[in-house]
């Protein structure tokens, strides 16, 4: 599984990192470190991966692959 | 439900005979967030406004468009170079009210203020501040818990946000505290709206004076000392002094007048819920998700506003430049086109998605302590106080505008 988080939606609610902490990690300002970028999702980690993106309020992880 | 305004005019539910007879005003298109009718049927309201009306009208004042779902509230809260914030988020806002900063301005301008600001209130730095939190919280109990009542805003959750705020971020001394909550909740709630002013200027004249205190003091590097040294703007200037004032108050502002409510309602709901109540007793990791879903159900922040700087079509209404528009949260948390039965309070709830702390560039700046003051808080009321409920023939007391906010709630238990 691979996602996308948006460069410019992400603002720092933190949800995604809540939910799938070894999926999702916060700078130190609190938003997700990865955006702007595609990561891949740890083998086991998918269910998590789905609740942190769809509990994020600007919907910025998009789906990239199954 | 409705998906356009075409579809809301065509519905007949939405007719202004019907709606006037049902809610006493035509909610769709005369809509009035400072009506008492709206504070005392809250939740009927709100969910009506989202199945029904994806977009509504006020009439009062110079009006405003009220923008109610869950994805067009996403998108027009993201869209800040159409839907800017300059122009300030209350909807006839009254002469003489200082702008602030930097909720009132738009990007590059919001931006810089909030890469120096975001820092002080991160995760990893709040988390810092939990033991004193939970301190405090215990400190507060001890006051009443003796007594097997309390009158829970005056003891508890009108105090606590303060303290938190004030003893960890800004520093200032918790004794003006009183002061301060009376001048925000009297500068927010004041009837007629015009009264509002003269109380944020108490607020604004206390910070600006301690402002220019902390500026003659040793360095602490605290969130004062980022705000003291303050920006340069894109034009090359120096953000003025009044700008950095205004950061305070809107600091201020939201640090004290808002986490009382999400705060009050989650106690009171416990305390009507005594099953919910033991289910968090019995397994405090829930709390944290509890905490989430009394943030969706319980907003102290209803609606704040943006003003078109363009013509723009938003769920099938023209807009015009010019045009006033609130993204109304509390609406858009409970739209059951983005979750299973919105209007269900489920602790357990799988994913919880809510506009509480706003979307957009705006989020809410404190929203990660305002999580760390609710989860603690109901850890140590439960741990204290396991069995509580409301007191015999009383019920909690609403103020509600473009902010909601609870003014009295008694409780009760076995001393």
């Amino acid at each position: 599984m691979r996602v996308k988080i948006d460069g410019e939606h992400c603002t720092g609610h933190g949800r995604c990192a809540k939910y799938a902490p070894n999926v999702f990690i916060l700078d130190d300002d609190g938003y997700n470190a990865d955006r702007g970028n595609e990561i891949d999702v740890p083998e086991g980690e998918e269910e998590n991966a789905k609740r942190g993106m769809k509990s994020c309020p600007e919907r910025a992880i998009t789906l990239v692959a199954e | 439900m409705n998906e356009t305004r075409a579809d809301m005019e065509a519905d007949p539910e939405v007719a202004p005979e019907v709606l006037k007879a049902r809610f006493g005003r035509d909610i769709a298109r005369d809509f009035d967030l400072d009506d008492p009718m709206f504070n005392d049927r809250f939740d009927e309201v709100l969910t009506f406004m989202v199945n029904k009306c994806p977009i509504s009208f006020s009439k009062v004042g110079t009006g405003y468009h009220l923008v109610n779902t869950n994805e067009q509230v996403r998108r027009v809260a993201q869209d800040w170079r159409t839907f800017s914030s300059a122009k300030g988020y209350m909807p006839n806002r009254p002469e003489g009210l200082p702008y602030l900063m930097p909720e009132e301005s738009d990007p590059p301008m919001h931006t810089n203020w909030r890469h120096k600001l975001n820092p002080h209130m991160s995760p990893k730095v709040i988390a810092t501040y939990e033991e004193v939190i939970r301190q405090d919280c215990n400190v507060l109990i001890d006051t009443f818990i003796e007594k097997g009542e309390c009158e829970f805003i005056s003891e508890f959750g009108a105090l606590l946000p303060g303290w938190a705020f004030f003893k960890n971020v800004l520093g200032v001394p918790i004794d003006d505290l009183a002061m301060l909550v009376e001048g925000v909740e009297q500068g927010t709630f004041a009837l007629p709206a015009e009264e509002r002013p003269a109380h944020m200027a108490r607020v604004f004249t206390y910070l600006d004076t301690h402002l220019k205190w902390r500026a003659t003091q040793p360095k602490r590097g605290d969130v004062i000392d980022t705000i003291l040294e303050g920006v340069i703007y894109d034009d090359g200037t120096e953000a003025p002094w009044d700008h950095k004032v205004s950061i305070l108050v809107d600091l201020t502002f939201g640090g004290i007048a808002t986490t009382t409510f999400v705060m009050s309602s989650a106690i009171h709901y416990l305390a009507m819920h005594p099953e919910v109540r033991q289910q968090l007793i019995d397994d405090p990791s829930l709390i944290e998700n509890a905490v989430e879903e009394f943030s969706r159900v319980f907003p102290p922040v209803i609606a704040l506003g943006r003003t078109c700087t363009r013509d723009v079509e938003v769920a099938g209404t023209e807009m015009k430049e010019g045009d006033f528009v609130m993204l109304t949260w509390g609406a858009a948390s409970r739209d059951p086109r983005a979750m299973e039965e919105p209007e269900k309070i489920d602790i357990k709830r799988e994913t919880i998605l809510h506009s509480t702390f706003g979307v957009g560039p705006h989020r809410c700046i404190g929203s990660n302590l305002a999580r760390l003051e609710l989860t603690t808080t109901i850890e140590e009321w439960l741990r204290r106080i396991p069995e509580f409920s409301l007191r015999e023939g009383t019920a909690p007391v609403y103020v509600t505008g473009f902010l909601r906010s609870m003014r009295e709630l008694q409780l009760v238990w076995p001393k």
